[in-house]
């Protein structure tokens, strides 16, 4: 994929590691388009080390719950104890859904990086600000629009597909893959 | 069996079945922003309209359609009457448009509508410039009629709709009233027994005590149809529970680097790195067993990799082993597939769930039934190759109000309802838009991590007396979220509530 390196400015310190990381998160996002699931993925970064990768599992798991968060929390706890996610950073290509907000908090996660935000269930800052809301557990800051035109490609590229599956398939012959970046694009749920 | 026992000596709870208040019912909100108003020339009417559309894209998270695009000269409100209406304009001639948030600059306004400028009498051919005026508008549609009508008197004409706002703000009251008349006749049973799991969840050292029930209704239409037998051996009532799971966020300690931590003495307080995660809350395994028992059915699978299991969640879950001898001489034994594509390739969701609608459980009662009476042993779990798909169409029963990330879940799962007892509503849940016992007290004793009275800060200034108001999110039927599962609190007849009311007790997610 080709990357524009399309950064915020505030994080240019970095530019070299936050892109490394994004890019890993994008590629866990091919990685998911390539076998039919939404196309999301991220990465775990503890003490600079990516610990944890995951892409959205809900077709395959057959359990609309199995975003790509909790895949890589999961295997980030195969290997280490819960309270290192207060020293983990997390990079994923959509803004995390409510559910995944919640639990990001709950677990305690230090920082987010996301790509694209989430019109539909956003819950960094779209439809709910759930990393800094009060609660019982202490917020976290979210840092968005690292990559964000390639997050949302991949999203464009999963919901042009024809379904065929569908009980009324639409065709889809005559969509183009718009690649504009004009207007604020209308970004789809991250779900089935 | 021990669990037949235990179901055997069930007494349900006792108590009345009511659907949660949403957020939008509990927290209306008014909301008014500025709009522009100007005079038009009557016969441009739907130019204008296209212009301003074309030009000035709107907001499509705020449609507005209850506000009316023009007014007559009769409709104006009557303080803005002198305002508006000046000298010499008349109704045959001039109308008034309205412009509506996100407002474009003046200039960019002036240049659009120019060409649409009222005719003047008095300097014949040039129109003079458009005057834009500043004026207050609802941004929320009207709820009632009555409420439209002081709207369209004080501020500018509105539309009432009776049927949209009603969907925005709660469940259409059809839709609620035939769930709960659905749910009410059983669920004190089916929180009894969500009692007993979050206590097995409790002994087992392995969660706190919270348990989940889910329930198919088809199967419990089908057993009131088929059992109307006498020979009730006292378990009969629990036919159409497909799975249970209790609380298991204890569970991944024990496998943990860190030395275990005796659970009961951590339960007493909330200690998140001993907590596990949501994906360990009841709910979530509940969930997760119903798709690890359908991930059995694909190719290749088998049963050895369930995750660890109480004896009450083995044995519902058990309902839906497929006697596979049975099975195989009614069903022609599938063909062998390609197991290099058993991973890769999803299953497609069923076509009728593929978008679901409030009448889709009518065809799938339909369906089952016919399926069931031709194999001698049928899965409770309604398998993928029966339609089964995620939680379509099956009900939540659990002990406590769901934390925030299971609530999600369940909507992302696509349960048809939620039940749980008001004495199990949470300061930390997910569902309820308001607290039933009103301000919580701070609780003592609780801070002493360093991070978690944070909020210590934002706790001065409210009431003085040390309680604090909380956030309650009220995720139930939430318009932004596109919330369809129905939400109902189950109410526990006075003074029957064991354990009086778990909002005072400790602060966490369940």
């Amino acid at each position: 994929m080709e990357m524009s390196g399309d950064m915020p400015p505030e994080l240019l310190e970095n530019n070299a590691e936050h892109a490394y990381f994004m890019k890993q998160a994008l590629m866990m996002g091919e990685k998911a388009l390539a076998t039919g699931e939404t196309p999301v993925g991220c990465v775990l970064v503890y003490d600079n080390k990516i610990v944890g990768f995951g892409m959205n599992d809900t077709n395959k798991s057959m359990n609309g719950t199995r975003h790509a968060e909790f895949i890589a929390i999961g295997e980030m706890l195969r290997t280490y104890p819960r309270s290192a996610l207060r020293s983990t950073d997390l990079y994923v290509t959509v803004e995390p859904c409510v559910m995944c907000a919640s639990a990001l908090r709950q677990y305690q996660i230090r920082k987010v990086y996301f790509g694209c935000g989430n019109d539909r269930f956003g819950g960094t800052g779209s439809i709910l600000s759930l990393h800094a809301d009060r609660s019982i557990d202490p917020p976290y800051p979210v840092q968005g629009g690292l990559f964000h035109k390639e997050a949302i490609m991949l999203l464009r590229r999963f919901y042009i597909q024809e379904n065929e599956k569908a009980p009324k398939p639409r065709p889809k012959k005559h969509r183009e893959l718009k690649t504009d970046f004009d207007q604020e694009v209308l970004i789809a749920s991250p779900t089935p | 069996m021990d669990v037949e026992e235990l179901l055997r000596g069930i007494k349900p709870l006792e108590g009345q079945v009511t659907a949660i208040r949403t957020v939008q019912e509990t927290r209306p909100r008014e909301d008014y922003a500025d709009a522009y108003v100007a005079e038009v020339n009557v016969k441009c009417a739907s130019k204008v309209i296209k212009v301003l559309d074309s030009r000035f894209p709107r907001d499509s998270s705020q449609p507005l359609s209850h506000l009316r695009r023009f007014a007559k000269h009769n409709q104006i409100p009557e303080h803005l009457r002198p305002l508006l209406l000046r000298e010499g304009s008349s109704p045959a001639q001039t109308i008034f448009v309205l412009i509506s948030p996100p407002l474009p600059d003046i200039e960019s306004l002036q240049d659009a509508l120019s060409p649409f400028a009222p005719p003047n009498p008095t300097e014949g051919e040039n129109s003079s410039p458009l005057t834009f005026h500043t004026i207050r508008i609802p941004l929320q549609p009207p709820l009632t009629p009555v409420q439209a009508d002081a709207w369209s008197k004080s501020m500018w004409p509105v539309v009432y709709n009776p049927a949209a706002p009603r969907a925005m703000i709660a469940p259409p009251p059809h839709i609620l009233a035939r769930a709960r008349d659905s749910i009410q006749p059983k669920a004190g049973r089916y929180l009894a027994l969500a009692q007993r799991v979050a206590d097995e969840a409790e002994r087992s050292g392995l969660g706190r005590r919270v348990g989940a029930v889910v329930v198919d209704p088809d199967l419990e239409a089908e057993a009131a149809t088929d059992n109307n037998n006498d020979n009730d051996d006292g378990i009969h009532w629990s036919d159409a529970v497909v799975a249970v799971a209790g609380d298991g966020r204890y569970s991944r300690a024990a496998t943990d680097t860190e030395p275990p931590h005796p659970p009961n003495q951590i339960a007493t307080t909330y200690s998140p790195d001993h907590e596990g995660g949501p994906e360990l809350h009841a709910l979530m395994r509940a969930v997760d067993l119903i798709a690890s028992k359908r991930r059995e059915d694909r190719p290749g699978s088998s049963a050895t990799n369930r995750p660890c299991l109480t004896d009450m969640e083995r044995y519902f879950l058990s309902k839906s082993d497929v006697d596979t001898t049975a099975a195989a001489s009614t069903q022609p034994t599938e063909p062998e597939r390609e197991f290099d594509s058993k991973e890769s390739t999803p299953i497609p969701p069923p076509e009728k769930y593929q978008k679901t609608t409030e009448t889709s459980a009518q065809p799938i009662h339909t369906h089952t039934e016919i399926q069931a009476s031709t194999l001698t042993s049928t899965s409770r779990i309604r398998p993928r190759s029966q339609g089964g798909y995620l939680c379509t169409d099956l009900d939540v029963y659990l002990t406590h109000e769901p934390c925030i990330c299971c609530s999600m879940g369940l909507l992302l799962s696509r349960f048809r309802a939620v039940v749980f007892p008001r004495s199990g509503r949470m300061v930390s849940g997910g569902l309820a838009s308001e607290p039933v016992v009103g301000a919580v007290p701070v609780e003592e004793g609780q801070g002493e991590d360093e991070d978690k009275n944070e909020d210590v800060a934002e706790r001065k200034g409210e009431d003085g007396d040390g309680s604090v108001e909380r956030e309650y999110y009220g995720l139930h039927w939430r318009k932004e979220l596109n919330w369809r599962a129905l939400g109902f609190e189950f109410v526990e007849e006075q003074g029957s509530a064991e354990g009086g009311n778990a909002e005072l007790g400790v602060a966490f997610h369940a």
